[in-house]
C-alpha cells in the first residue's frame, strides 16, 4: 500500500480523476503517478508484447515506463503530468495495442 | 572470427539488399560465394532504409522490375523460413497542388499503357479510403501492389539464410584492391585475400570507387537521405503513402510506429562517411507529414537519421556485366532499391550463370557509360 | 530565433548557478529545462499548492533554492520551463521544443548542464512495479510526500541509498533492508582520509548509517539484488554476495519481505547534446561512463560550449554549483563581458572548494567502486531492454546467428530503439559486448547520437517561421544539399 504522509504540509482539497472508470483522489500539484500511486495502484499499463504490467520506475521523466493514456492521447508520461480535475487516465495496454498489428 | 576462403566462384562486394540478393540465387546453383563488407553487413542504405515497397512511385523503366521483385518480397517469409514484416496493405500517392495532379493523372497514364493499373481517388471516395488524410490531398492514386517490409527483419533473415547456404559472409573487409588474373580476379581487402572466377560490384554509394580498382569509371554520387521514426501509437494510418512530389513516404509498422521519409536530404557526402540530420529539411518532412496526415502532430519523434542512397547519373540502375572487364559485374544504385534489390539480384545471378536474363534489363547495362567512361 | 549571449541547458543546481553568475556581468542568458519548475534533481519540494504548515527535515535547503530560483525572473534571463533541447543544428544554435514556444536559441556560450539519470542493472524481476529506481522515490518523497509502498528493501550500488533508506524511515516506512554492492566497510579505512576532505558530507552521510542502525535495519554490504518476486508487483527481493569480479554467489540468498524495492546503481551523465554537438568524450566507469572531455576551464572539446554539473560526471549538488558558476565565468571571459583579473579573482575562490569537494568525490568514488559488472544478475529470461522487452536470451540468439558488435545486436534485437533511446539499455549493451569481445567497455562502438535528443511531439516542429524548401523538380535525380 502507497502511503502519503504529511511531514509539515497540508495538501489542500482535493479533486477527482478518472482512472479507467473509477473516481481517484488527487491533490492539486500532484502529478498523474502520484495520484495513480496515492491511490494504491501498482500497475499503470502492460506492456504491448508480453502484457507485463509496468509502473512508475525513474520518476522523472526519461525511461518512459510510466504510460498512460489522457484524454484520448496515448503514450503520456504519468510522472510529467500534471494532474487536472475532470482528467480521465486510462491504464492498460497504452502505446501499442496489439490490434494495431497489422 | 571466420577467416575467408582463399578461392571461391563468385565474390560479392558489398553485403547489402544488392548483395545478398545476389548471393543467395548463386548458393542455391552450387556455386560458392563470398560476400565483403568493408564495416558490418547490412549496415549501410539497406540496414537504414525505410521499407516503403512502392510500385507506383517508380520510373517507368523499372516497373517490371519491381513488380517482379515485390512478387518475390511476398515468397521471401517461405523462401528463407524466417519473418521479413512484409505487408501488402496497399498505397496511395498523393497530389496537394494543381501541379502535382497534372503530374499524377500522367503517370498514371503511363502506368496504365505499362499494364499497371491504379485508380484515381477524390473527394468521398478518398475520405472514406483514408480518413485520416488531411484536407490538403486534392487526390491520389490508389496501387494495391504498395506494400512495405522490416529492414530490421529483412536483414536479420537474408544474412541467416545466407550463412545457411554456406555463403561466407565477411564483416570488416574493405575490399582495396581488384588484379585480374588470367581468368578471374584477385580481391584484396582488409581480412584477406581471395581469387574468383566471377566478381560483383554492389557496394551501394561507394561502387564508383570500387568500379575505379578495375580501372573502370561510373558516374555515381549518392544522396543523403533522411528518415524518422515515431513513438507506438495506436493505430492511426493504415496504408503507404507516397508524394507525387517525391516529398513524403509514410507508414505505420505493426509495431505501432511511424516511418517519416521522403527523401529529405541530410548533410554530408559518401566520400566522407559524414552522414548528419539536416535540421531544416528535418522540420520540412515533418511539415509535409502532418499536412497529409495531420494526426501525426501528436505523435512523439523519437529517432532521426541519414544514410547513403546511391544513384547513377540518369537515376536508373547499374545491372551488368563491367564492359572489357570478362567476369566483372554490377549490381547498385537502384533508385529505391530496397524494393527492387530481390528482382535485381535474381537478374544479376541468371546473368552470371546463364548469360540471360528473365527480365528485359538492357536499360540497366552498365556499358551505356562505358562508351565515354571506361580507359581501358 | 532567439539570441542571447549564453544559453544554459538544464535549471537543476548547475544550471541555476551558471545563470546566476551571469547576469552579474551583464550576460544576456536563455534557461531552458524540460521540467515545469526550476531545481533540477536536487531542488525538488512540494508543489507551491502544498500549504506548509511546520518546518521539517524534507524541507532542507529550502531556502537556499528559493534563493537560486530567483533568478528565472531576473530581467536578464528568459527562463523556458517544459521546453526540451532537441538538436544542436549550427555549432551554438540550440534547437528547442516548447509547444507552441517552440525554435532556436543563438547563443555565444552554452553551458550544458543537463544532469544524469539512474543507471539500470537488469537483474530479474526489476521490471515489475514496485520497483522503483532511487532517484524516483526520492522524487516522490521530496516533491510529493508520497511512498508507494510501507515496507521498503533497498539495493543496489552508491551513496545514495543510505539518504534513501534514511528517508524512507523518517516518512514512517519500514526498511527491510539496505542492501550495497561494493564492500565499503572493508574500504572505509583507505577512503577515510580522501573523505575528510568535506566532513560535513561525511558527517550527513554516518548521520544516515546512524539512522539504519538504530532502527534495526539489516545493511548487507558486498551483497546485490538477485531476484525481484511477484506477479503484479514486487512482493520480495532476494540478494546474494557479490563478488568484485562480478560473480554472485546464489547458494547464500537471502529474502526479505517488501512492497517497494528501491534499486538505484548510481547515475549515468546525460550526454546526449554534447554527443550531438560532436564534443569528445572519455569513458570513466566510477564517475557514471561516458563523460564530456574538458578543459580546466570547463569547455569541452568544442567552441565555447561548457559543460557543468552531474552531466559531465557525478559530483553531487555542491560541486554542481561551483562548475555551475565556474562555466559561466569561462563564457563571459570568452564573451569579454569580464576583466581577467576579475576573473582570476573568482577562478581562485571556485578552485580552492572545487578541489576539496574533488577530493572528496574521489573518496566516495573509491569507497563505492562496483564490481567489474553486473552481468552475473541476469538470468536468460531476464529483460535487458524495457521498452521492446528484450531478454538477455535474445541477446544470445543473435550472438549464435553472428551478430556481435553493438549496433548489429542492437538492429537485429530492437534493443535500445525503443522511446528511453537507450537510456536504459545501452550501458548494459556495452557491458555485454565488452565481456564477449574482451574489450573494455570503453572500446564498444554505440550507435550514433542523432536527433533528437529526447522524444519530442512532432506538432511542436512546426511554429517557427522557416525558409521554405528546395524541392526537387525529378524527385528521381540526385538532390541537392548543403554539406
Ligand atoms: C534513409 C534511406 C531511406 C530509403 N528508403 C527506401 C525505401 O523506403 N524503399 C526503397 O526501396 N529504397 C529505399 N532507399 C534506398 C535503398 O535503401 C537502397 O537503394 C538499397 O538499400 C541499396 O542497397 P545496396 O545493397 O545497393 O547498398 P548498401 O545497402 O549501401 O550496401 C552496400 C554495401 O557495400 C559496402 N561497401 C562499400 N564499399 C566497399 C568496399 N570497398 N569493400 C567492401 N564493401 C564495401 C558497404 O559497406 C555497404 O554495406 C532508402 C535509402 C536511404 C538511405
Ligand atoms: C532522480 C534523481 C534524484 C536525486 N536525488 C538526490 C537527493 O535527494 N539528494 C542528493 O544529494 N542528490 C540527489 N541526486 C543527485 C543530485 O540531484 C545531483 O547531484 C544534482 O542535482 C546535480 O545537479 P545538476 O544541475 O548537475 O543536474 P540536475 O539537477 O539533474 O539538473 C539537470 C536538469 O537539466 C534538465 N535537462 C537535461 N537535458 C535536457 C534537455 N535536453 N532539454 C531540457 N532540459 C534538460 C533536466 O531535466 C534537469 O532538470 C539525485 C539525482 C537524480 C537523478
Ligand atoms: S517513471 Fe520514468 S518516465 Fe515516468
Amino acid at each position: 500500500m502507497t502511503h502519503r504522509f504529511d511531514a509539515g504540509i497540508d495538501r489542500g482539497t482535493a479533486f477527482t480523476i478518472t482512472v479507467d472508470d473509477a473516481a481517484v483522489r488527487a491533490f492539486p500539484g500532484e502529478s498523474v503517478a502520484a495520484a495513480l500511486l496515492g491511490d494504491g495502484r501498482r500497475a499503470f499499463r502492460r506492456t504491448a508484447r508480453t502484457g507485463a504490467p509496468r509502473s512508475l520506475y525513474c520518476g522523472m521523466g526519461v525511461c518512459w515506463d510510466c504510460l498512460v493514456t489522457i484524454d484520448g492521447r496515448s503514450g503520456l508520461r504519468a510522472c510529467m503530468t500534471e494532474a487536472q480535475p475532470g482528467m480521465r487516465v486510462l491504464t492498460g495496454r497504452t502505446g501499442l495495442e496489439p490490434e494495431a498489428g497489422r | 572470427m571466420t577467416s575467408i576462403p582463399s578461392r571461391a566462384d563468385a565474390v560479392i562486394v558489398g553485403a547489402g539488399i544488392a548483395g545478398l540478393c545476389t548471393a543467395l540465387p548463386l548458393a542455391k546453383a552450387g556455386r560458392t560465394v563470398v560476400v565483403l563488407d568493408r564495416g558490418a553487413a547490412w549496415g549501410d542504405a539497406s540496414g537504414a532504409n525505410a521499407g516503403t515497397l512502392s510500385l507506383q512511385v517508380k520510373r517507368p523503366e523499372v516497373l517490371h522490375v519491381t513488380r517482379r521483385a515485390i512478387e518475390l518480397w511476398q515468397a521471401m517469409r517461405a523462401e528463407l523460413g524466417a519473418d521479413v514484416g512484409f505487408a501488402k496493405p496497399g498505397g496511395l500517392r498523393v497530389a496537394t497542388s494543381e501541379k502535382e495532379l497534372g503530374m499524377l493523372r500522367g503517370s498514371m497514364a503511363v502506368q496504365a499503357s505499362l499494364g499497371l493499373e491504379t485508380e484515381w481517388l477524390e473527394g468521398n471516395r478518398l475520405r472514406d479510403a483514408a480518413p485520416w488524410l488531411g484536407p490538403s490531398v486534392r487526390a491520389a492514386t490508389w496501387c494495391d501492389w504498395d506494400a512495405l517490409s522490416s529492414p530490421l527483419l529483412a536483414g536479420r533473415a537474408l544474412l541467416a539464410a545466407a550463412r545457411r547456404r554456406g555463403v561466407t559472409v565477411q564483416d570488416q573487409a574493405e575490399v582495396t584492391a581488384i588484379a585480374a588474373l588470367d581468368r578471374g580476379y584477385r580481391v584484396t581487402t582488409a581480412a584477406g585475400t581471395v581469387d574468383c572466377a566471377q566478381l560483383v560490384i554492389a557496394a551501394g554509394a561507394w561502387t564508383g570507387k570500387v568500379a575505379a580498382l578495375l580501372g573502370v569509371d561510373l558516374p555515381v554520387d549518392a544522396d543523403v537521405n533522411m528518415l524518422s521514426v515515431t513513438e507506438p501509437a495506436p493505430p492511426l494510418l493504415d496504408k503507404v503513402v507516397t508524394h507525387m512530389g517525391g516529398v513524403l513516404s509514410l507508414k505505420q509498422y505493426p509495431n505501432g510506429t511511424v516511418m517519416i521519409g521522403g527523401g529529405w536530404q541530410g548533410r554530408g557526402s559518401h566520400q566522407s562517411m559524414r552522414r548528419e540530420t539536416d535540421h531544416l529539411n528535418l522540420l520540412h518532412n515533418m511539415r509535409v507529414a502532418c499536412a497529409i496526415v495531420p494526426a501525426l502532430k501528436d505523435l512523439r519523434l523519437v529517432r532521426s537519421w541519414a544514410g547513403f542512397e546511391g544513384v547513377a547519373s540518369d537515376a536508373l540502375p547499374l545491372l551488368g556485366a563491367l564492359p572489357g572487364r570478362p567476369g566483372a559485374f554490377v549490381n547498385a544504385c537502384a533508385r529505391g532499391g530496397y524494393s527492387q534489390g530481390p528482382a535485381l539480384g535474381e537478374q544479376m545471378a541468371e546473368l552470371m550463370l546463364t548469360g540471360r536474363t528473365s527480365l528485359d534489363v538492357a536499360r540497366f547495362d552498365p556499358a551505356r557509360f562505358a562508351a565515354a567512361g571506361a580507359h581501358a | 530565433m532567439m539570441r542571447v549571449d549564453l544559453a544554459v541547458v538544464g535549471a537543476g543546481p548547475a544550471g541555476l548557478a551558471a545563470a546566476a553568475e551571469a547576469v552579474t556581468h551583464g550576460m544576456t542568458v536563455a534557461l531552458i529545462d524540460d521540467n515545469a519548475r526550476p531545481g533540477g534533481q536536487y531542488f525538488r519540494h512540494v508543489p507551491p499548492s502544498f500549504r506548509r504548515t511546520a518546518a521539517t527535515a524534507f524541507d532542507k535547503d529550502r531556502a537556499r533554492a528559493e534563493a537560486l530560483f530567483a533568478i528565472t525572473r531576473h530581467p536578464q534571463v528568459t527562463y523556458l520551463p517544459e521546453a526540451t533541447v532537441w538538436d544542436v543544428p549550427e555549432p551554438l544554435t540550440l534547437a528547442v521544443a516548447a509547444g507552441p514556444r517552440s525554435g532556436q536559441v543563438e547563443a555565444g556560450a552554452i553551458v550544458v548542464a543537463a544532469g544524469a539519470h539512474d543507471r539500470p542493472v537488469p537483474f530479474p524481476g526489476w521490471t515489475l512495479p514496485g520497483v522503483v529506481s532511487a532517484g524516483g522515490v526520492q522524487n516522490l518523497i521530496k516533491g510529493f510526500r508520497l511512498v508507494p509502498g510501507t515496507r521498503a528493501a533497498v539495493a543496489g550500488n552508491g551513496p545514495l541509498l543510505f539518504l534513501i533508506g534514511a528517508s524512507l524511515l523518517r516518512a514512517g516506512v519500514a526498511v527491510a533492508a539496505v542492501v550495497e554492492a561494493a564492500p565499503i566497510d572493508r574500504r572505509l579505512p583507505a577512503a577515510l582520509p580522501q573523505l575528510l576532505a568535506a566532513p560535513e558530507i561525511l558527517q550527513q552521510a554516518l548521520d544516515y548509517r546512524w539512522a539504519l542502525l538504530r532502527a534495526g535495519v539489516p545493511v548487507l554490504t558486498g551483497w546485490a539484488p538477485v531476484n525481484a518476486e511477484g506477479e503484479d508487483a514486487v512482493r520480495a527481493v532476494q540478494a546474494a554476495p557479490i563478488a568484485e569480479d562480478g560473480s554472485v554467489d546464489r547458494a547464500r540468498a537471502r529474502s526479505f519481505d517488501c512492497d517497494l524495492l528501491v534499486v538505484g546503481f548510481g547515475l549515468v551523465p546525460s550526454v546526449e547534446l554534447l554527443r550531438l554537438a560532436g564534443a569528445g568524450l572519455r569513458f570513466d566507469r566510477r564517475r557514471g561512463g561516458w563523460l564530456p572531455e574538458r578543459d580546466e576551464a570547463l569547455e569541452t572539446t568544442r567552441r565555447n560550449i561548457f559543460a557543468a554539473g552531474d552531466g559531465t560526471g557525478i559530483g553531487g549538488v555542491e560541486l554542481a554549483l561551483i562548475e555551475g558558476r565556474r562555466a559561466a565565468v569561462e563564457a563571459a571571459v570568452q564573451l569579454s563581458r569580464i576583466a581577467p583579473f576579475a576573473a582570476d579573482e573568482i577562478r581562485a575562490g571556485l578552485r580552492r572548494r572545487w578541489k576539496r569537494l574533488d577530493r572528496f568525490r574521489r573518496g566516495i568514488e573509491a569507497l563505492f567502486a562496483p564490481p567489474k559488472d553486473f552481468l552475473a544478475l541476469q538470468t536468460p529470461q531476464t529483460v535487458l531492454c524495457r521498452c521492446e522487452e528484450v531478454t538477455r536470451q535474445e541477446i544470445e540468439e543473435r550472438r549464435a546467428e553472428g551478430f556481435r558488435g553493438a549496433v548489429q545486436l542492437k538492429s537485429t534485437t530492437r534493443m535500445g530503439m525503443g522511446r528511453c533511446q537507450g537510456r536504459n539499455c545501452m550501458a548494459t549493451l556495452a557491458a555485454l559486448v565488452a565481456a564477449d569481445s574482451g574489450a573494455s567497455e570503453s572500446a564498444v562502438a554505440l550507435p550514433k547520437a542523432r536527433a533528437p535528443a529526447r522524444p519530442i511531439p512532432i506538432g511542436d516542429l512546426l511554429h517557427e517561421t522557416i525558409p521554405p524548401p528546395d524541392l526537387p523538380a525529378d524527385p528521381h535525380l540526385p538532390r541537392k544539399r548543403r554539406t
